[in-house]
């Protein structure tokens, strides 16, 4: 049972001030073992803040963060399932499903977690499932100011993964999740 | 004379000199006691423990520790028969301890192939009230009190009978057994989930089962409502994840504890993957044991009245004991520390029930038995009992002795018809007299040295000595 902590695009200081006090209240130490950022943080003590939380942290570099050694993509493995992170603005057209699947069989991986649209989606195609967590502060991205708070929250337990994805909508804290299990194999059929 | 002196058998010379190492070797073999006997067969004419009746004379005088006596003699190489009937003339003739006791110190004393002697007819003496149909338990406290011989494999049997894990009849066993390894593994199966796994039981109940049988290439995953509002994050005080990471913490205490739980015994640690058995036995039973105690949760030192239990339920020759001796062990855990329950408890510590009152009872024990002793500790060189008694009482004296030794004395605590707590004290009080001399020559600072690391004595010395602090004062 390991609890892995996906978000991204805090974009503190320069278009949010700080996480919204509900998200913080939640975020206690102790509690999670990873946590995977997709990048655009964007200054060094968001950096040193999430390392409180879980000292096993990876980031990936967004186009405003100030350090400028985070590495454009990553990958892990926890437990039976490989993780890829990347940020997601080198991926053209932003959020579109073709890319980023082409981008997950590059890595190859069985989760991929990208973010620059700061909007929450989840997809499943024949190669894994895309996850974006959306913007942890609501910060206003590219395309629009419309934008909920929000992040990820995923249990890895076996073969099985829930994914708990916490919004915050007027005000209030919504949780909701998504359940997938892993096939042992997956055959790459030839097109 | 008015005055309470320390009783003249306390003075003797014996009690001062230091230790003889106990006599028995600490193995646990499988070999039948018969073959215990041809080991000793060759020694030369072994004078076995005389059968009551044979020293209702003796009673007349007080007991002389150099007198040698001629008891009715059964040959060690007699059949069961004869033993039986020495069981019978026990049973009929139904004597004190201190007789018996008398004579098998006078015996140690005189010649070491006599103890096993005494062993061996102890020993005869509990298989015997063993293979009854409904054990007498009077009688067999009264044996065990004695000491429960080694290497015969009885002990764990005798223990569970003791702390009423195995009722007297033996026709119920296997029922109860049964029930009671069964009822453990539930426990451990609702205790030791973790939240996932709870979380999915909860959902496959409520029919929530989602197996992704699309056979579409590609979707958009779909959202669904979390049951109960349980989310990982959640800081709801009845949510089973927030429970979970505040219960994290014991189990870390918990974890602590059982790797450092004698870290010299291949039993309990190394890297073999007995030790880790055994170890994940400790961890599974105290867990348990915190969860379905709230109030008492898991203290420090738990681990250490746990672990005698389990090492000597492990090595229960039958398979079938040793397989289940983690169940077993749980129950007998319990049963154990329910006498001594409010010790743990800080709450409690000035109450009636707590450590403090108890440690007083024990101060008050010694000022009645040995009131010159008392006068020094407590009031010529202010030695605070606490300071050496707590962990004697909390730990049930665990920490005082080497293993096989606590195991020993554990068989008197637990066979002694007044109750675990009351026989404790009378130890802890021998304990102090036994090295009165150096107490009364020493101070502050050599008192709490010496009693803070107890010397090695013998052990059945010390029980002796506890035995004749029953009832009455003086002698």
């Amino acid at each position: 049972m390991v609890l892995v902590l996906a978000l991204g695009d805090l974009h503190i200081p320069h278009r949010a001030p700080d996480l919204p006090a509900k998200f913080k209240s939640m975020l206690v130490p102790g509690k999670i073992q990873h946590i995977i950022c997709t990048g655009n943080l964007s200054i060094k003590e968001v950096h040193d803040y999430l390392k409180t939380l879980c000292p096993d942290l990876h980031i990936t570099r967004g186009e405003y963060d100030e350090d400028t050694r985070y590495p454009e993509t990553k990958t892990l493995t926890i437990g039976q399932f490989k993780l890829g992170l990347c940020h997601g603005h080198q991926v053209v057209p932003w959020g579109d499903l073709d890319s980023l699947a082409m981008l997950q069989r590059q890595l190859d991986v069985d989760i991929l977690v990208t973010g620059h649209t700061h909007q929450f989606t989840a997809y499943k195609h024949e190669g894994g499932v895309v996850i974006n967590p959306g913007s942890a502060t609501g910060a206003y991205s590219n395309i629009t100011y419309d934008v909920n708070p929000s992040f990820v929250l995923m249990d890895i337990d076996g073969l099985r993964v829930v994914v708990y994805v916490y919004e915050l909508i007027d005000g209030e804290v919504k949780v909701d999740k998504i359940d997938f299990k892993k096939t042992t194999t997956a055959t790459h059929s030839a097109h | 004379m008015v005055k309470k002196k320390v009783p003249d058998w306390l003075n003797s010379s014996l009690w001062s000199s230091s230790s003889t190492t106990t006599t028995t070797s600490f193995s646990y073999s499988d070999t039948n006691h018969f073959d215990h006997h041809s080991s000793t067969s060759a020694s030369p004419p072994i004078d076995p423990p005389l059968p009551p009746a044979a020293t209702r004379d003796e009673q007349q005088h007080p007991p002389r520790h150099h007198h040698n006596y001629h008891p009715r003699k059964p040959d060690i190489k007699e059949d069961k028969h004869s033993k039986s009937s020495i069981v019978n003339d026990n049973i009929s003739n139904n004597n004190s301890n201190n007789s018996i006791s008398n004579n098998k110190i006078d015996n140690r004393k005189a010649d070491n192939t006599e103890s096993s002697a005494e062993d061996i007819s102890n020993q005869a003496l509990l298989l015997t009230e063993l293979s009854r149909k409904v054990i007498n338990m009077g009688e067999l406290r009264r044996i065990a009190s004695q000491g429960i011989p080694d290497g015969v494999g009885i002990r764990s049997t005798v223990w569970k009978l003791l702390l009423g894990y195995l009722p007297p009849d033996r026709s119920l066993w296997s029922s109860e057994l049964a029930k009671k390894r069964s009822q453990y593994k539930r426990f451990k199966e609702e205790l030791l989930m973790n939240p996932s796994e709870i979380t999915r039981r909860l959902e496959k109940m409520m029919g929530f089962d989602n197996d992704d049988a699309k056979s579409e290439s590609r979707y958009v995953l779909s959202r669904s409502k979390i049951t109960h509002g349980e989310h990982p994050l959640s800081l709801g005080k009845s949510s089973i994840w927030n429970k979970f990471f505040q219960d994290s913490e014991i189990i870390e205490q918990i974890d602590r504890d059982v790797k450092r739980t004698h870290p010299d015994m291949h039993f309990f640690s190394g890297d073999s993957s007995f030790a880790k058995s055994n170890q994940e036995a400790l961890r599974n039973i105290l867990i348990v044991f915190a969860k379905l105690n709230p109030g008492i949760r898991y203290v420090q030192g738990m681990n250490e009245i746990l672990a005698p239990l389990f090492y000597v339920f492990k090595n229960d020759p039958d398979e079938e004991m040793e397989a289940c001796a983690e169940a077993d062990t749980f129950f007998c855990f319990v049963e154990l520390l329910s006498g001594f329950r409010d010790h743990f408890c800080q709450q409690l510590d000035n109450s009636v029930v707590g450590i403090r009152s108890t440690i007083t009872r024990l101060s008050h024990l010694l000022k009645e038995h040995d009131e010159e002793l008392w006068r020094h500790l407590e009031v010529t060189t202010k030695v605070n009992p606490q300071f050496y008694s707590f962990r004697w009482i909390t730990l049930l004296l665990t920490q005082e002795f080497n293993f096989a030794d606590s195991i020993h004395i554990w068989d008197t605590l637990l066979s002694d018809p007044e109750g675990p707590q009351e026989t404790l004290l009378r130890v802890c009080c021998a304990m102090l007299i036994l090295v009165r001399r150096r107490l009364l020559a020493g101070d502050f600072t050599s008192i709490l040295k010496l009693l803070q690391n107890y010397p090695p004595t013998n052990i059945s010395h010390l029980l002796y000595v506890a035995n004749k602090l029953r009832g009455q004062p003086s002698h």
